[in-house]
């Protein structure tokens, strides 16, 4: 209250500081408090309360302040990772939105994949099956053609044969006779239209 | 008016009115009150602290029965202490120099540690009265003595409280009376009274809070010994 009075006023007035002292002064002309020993006691006592206040009174306040801080650090944090799980799982989210939006292009692609797979394994056994029939008809073939020539060779060998068993002795020996005069003749000729 | 020395040590009287209930209850006044905010101001988080840490230092070691008495202690020592520590104060009066006062405190506490023990576990209570590995020889004495030592817990508590504080508050009015009697005569011996003066106040604010604190954790290793 007295201080409101001091500067509230806007000016330091000197009216506590005298009532201060001239209370003291009176008190100890009149004996009505007299020195003694506690009075030294007291001086002293006051000279180190004094002297601790003003060494450690900012650290003491300091460290007071700071007890506050890391407490509202501590829940600060508490709450700021919070919001930034809060905010990744919103973020997931979204991802997780977008991932379901691309799920028909899977689809799409998934399904061509299919249809492709079932186009070639139907090409392939169409493949195999055209391979099949035509080793079937190759075979059919070369068997007829095989009937054939054994047919042919069968027929040929029955024709010599019995054109050489027709062939009488006589007639043998007439045709090599002709045969003989034949190439007489023949080479003279031959010599004839050499030397000429 | 000083009769003697231990004048200062009588038990305050105003007008035939005795004012020990108001010295008792004085600590009281200077506490701060707990707020119900979250974060309160420099004094009760400077108290929270204090609390904390003395009680996680007195209590670390020990059962959670143990625990069970932290409320105990830790009001027992900040009570002792801030009785110590006005009792500084020049004109006050402190209840701890009354060897009633403190073999009050002592007697109580002392003899609830022991019952505890035998109440609980009382093969354990009365095996710490031999310690181990005593040749044969010496088991009796042992156990007479350790008798008497626990006996003369409660007085050893009481007695150091007292005698240490009454002390250190003869000295300071001793050499303060002779202060006070030599700044006439040779201002120069005042000036060395003084600074010892200083000095034997310093020690004795650090032996207030000592004091105190010793009291307190005797009474918990008592308590461990016994739970």
């Amino acid at each position: 209250m007295l201080s409101r009075v001091v500067f509230v006023s806007g000016m330091r007035s000197r009216g506590p500081y005298m009532l201060g002292t001239g209370l003291i002064l009176y008190m100890l002309s009149k004996e009505i408090y007299v020195i003694n020993h506690e009075t030294i006691a007291a001086l002293t006592i006051g000279a180190i309360a004094v002297y601790g206040i003003k060494k450690f009174g900012p650290d003491v306040a300091a460290f007071a302040d700071k007890l506050n801080e890391e407490k509202v650090a501590q829940f600060q944090e508490v709450k700021d990772h919070a919001m930034s799980s809060l905010v990744q799982a919103i973020e997931n989210e979204k991802k997780e939105q977008w991932r379901v939006d691309g799920r028909s292009m899977l689809f799409d692609a998934k399904r061509n994949n299919v249809a492709m797979m079932l186009e070639t394994n139907y090409r392939e056994r169409l493949h195999m099956v055209t391979n099949e029939v035509k080793r079937r008809l190759d075979y059919q073939i070369a068997l007829q053609n095989l009937h054939r020539r054994m047919e042919l060779e069968h027929m040929v060998n029955w024709v010599e044969k019995s054109v050489i068993s027709s062939i009488s002795p006589q007639q043998e020996k007439e045709s090599i006779a002709k045969c003989i005069t034949d190439l007489k003749a023949l080479a003279k000729t031959t010599q004839a239209k050499a030397t000429a | 008016m000083m009769v003697n020395s231990f004048s200062q040590f009588e038990s305050p009287v105003f007008l035939t009115i005795p004012l020990i209930l108001l010295a008792l209850i004085l600590p009281w006044a200077f506490y701060p009150s707990p707020s119900p905010r979250w974060l309160s101001n420099r004094t009760l988080t400077l108290q929270n602290w204090f609390i904390g840490r003395f009680a996680k230092q007195l209590l670390a070691s020990s059962t959670p029965k143990v625990h069970l008495w932290a409320t105990l202690l830790v009001s027992l020592m900040l009570y002792i202490i801030s009785l110590n520590l006005l009792g500084m104060l020049p004109y006050t009066f402190t209840p701890t120099t009354q060897l009633s006062m403190n073999m009050g405190l002592a007697v109580p506490l002392w003899l609830a540690t022991v019952l505890v023990g035998f109440r609980n576990q009382p093969t354990l209570s009365l095996a710490h009265l031999l310690p181990e590995g005593t040749p044969t020889l010496l088991v009796p004495v042992l156990i007479i003595i350790e008798t008497i030592s626990l006996l003369i817990r409660p007085f050893a508590l009481g007695v150091r409280l007292t005698a240490n504080l009454t002390a250190g508050h003869l000295l300071i009015q001793l050499i303060a009376t002779a202060t006070l009697a030599f700044m006439s005569i040779m201002p120069a011996i005042a000036t060395l009274t003084s600074i010892l003066l200083l000095l034997l106040t310093l020690l004795e604010i650090a032996v207030a809070m000592i004091q105190a604190y010793v009291f307190v954790l005797l009474l918990s290793l008592y308590l461990q010994e016994n739970s």
